[in-house]
């Protein structure tokens, strides 16, 4: 049995150890998030105006792309997005792209680790759609059509 | 937190989309972003869901899952942005799922966040590769040559994207009667 338990935890940890690292991690908190749905990329790098409608387009191409799709927070934090509701297949994703730039309020878990915040979300308590009418004032990022 | 051209940021991510092939004695090309450092090191490819909560599929979710490298020293490095315009880095790193690999390329911070972008990554064994792997994978999937302007577009040309641009306009106000 103790050499089964062993054999077993060898195992375990020669096909990935996932779990295993997962244990050191801290606990994740409970939190509510009120923001908008944004490139988590062109955000950070500021390599261009990335918010609200003037950005919707460029948002649709990066979240196609790849890109992980974050929330700019009314804290003015970003959350980088882990899970939807119960998609964790959240790169390429049609139905979140279709939620791109709109003003959200979601709960879920956030994971801190290394300067960056996670978010695995599990409900989404409110869409406003979009709100930020940031091309009044920026035309459509980047490229201007 | 400073402002950068445009144009200028957008010509460099795309000279690093043509590096399409590495030598060893490339280096991370600069990009100009906030905070950057050029940076060379080994990591294991993870998926970040899995290291933060112990969900963890055999392949990192294929490809649909952020994706992070996990460093000796513990440093779990987000890798947000690869060599190509408007793509990430999955497709460039689940090949390598659970595997040491070299990854050259950027980090950048700000907003007090820290991120990668990926402009290079050396599997064990294994010589240099440009990481570009979504255009090249799109280029594929339509049987297009990578040079075809048509891939240098894709994002102009991606059949999802023009759909939900039709549906939603390019400012996603068409249903409220807001177009450009």
């Amino acid at each position: 049995m103790r050499r089964d338990l062993i054999l077993g935890l060898g195992l375990a940890l020669a096909l990935g150890g996932g779990p295993a690292l997962a244990a050191d991690a801290p606990a994740p908190k409970r939190v509510t998030v009120t923001g908008e749905i944004i490139d988590s990329w062109c955000y950070l790098s500021e390599i261009m105006y990335a918010q609200g409608s003037a950005h919707h387009q460029c948002a649709l191409w990066c979240a196609r792309g790849g890109v992980p799709v974050g929330i700019l927070g009314e804290d003015e934090q970003v959350y980088v997005v882990l899970k939807m509701q119960d998609d964790s297949a959240v790169l390429e994703n049609p139905g979140i792209m279709k939620l791109q730039t709109n003003k959200v309020t979601v709960e879920g878990n956030l994971y801190e680790r290394d300067s960056v915040k996670y978010l695995a979300i599990d409900t989404i308590i409110d869409d406003q759609g979009i709100v930020n009418y940031s091309h009044e004032e920026f035309d459509i990022q980047p490229f201007g059509e | 937190m400073r402002k950068i051209g445009t144009l200028a940021a957008l010509a460099v991510v795309a000279l690093g989309a043509g590096l399409s092939e590495a030598n060893t004695a490339q280096a991370a090309n600069s990009w100009g972003l906030p905070g950057e450092e050029t940076a060379r090191f080994d990591a294991k490819v993870v998926d970040v869901m899995c290291v933060l909560t112990g969900d963890c599929p055999t392949d990192c979710g294929a490809g649909k899952r952020v994706m992070g490298l996990l460093r000796d020293s513990g440093e779990l490095v987000l890798a947000i942005k690869n060599a190509g315009p408007f793509t990430g880095t999955a497709r460039d790193l689940v090949p390598f799922c659970g595997q040491t690999v070299t990854a050259d390329g950027l980090f950048t911070i700000n907003y007090g966040v820290k991120t990668f972008a990926l402009q290079f990554v050396k599997p064990k064994d294994a010589d240099w590769r440009g990481a570009n792997g979504f255009i090249k994978e799109w280029a594929k999937e339509r049987a297009l040559d990578p040079k075809d302007d048509k891939v240098k577009q894709w994002f102009r040309n991606d059949e999802q994207v023009k759909a939900l641009i039709d549906e939603q306009g390019k400012l996603g106000l068409k249903s409220k009667g807001i177009t450009p």
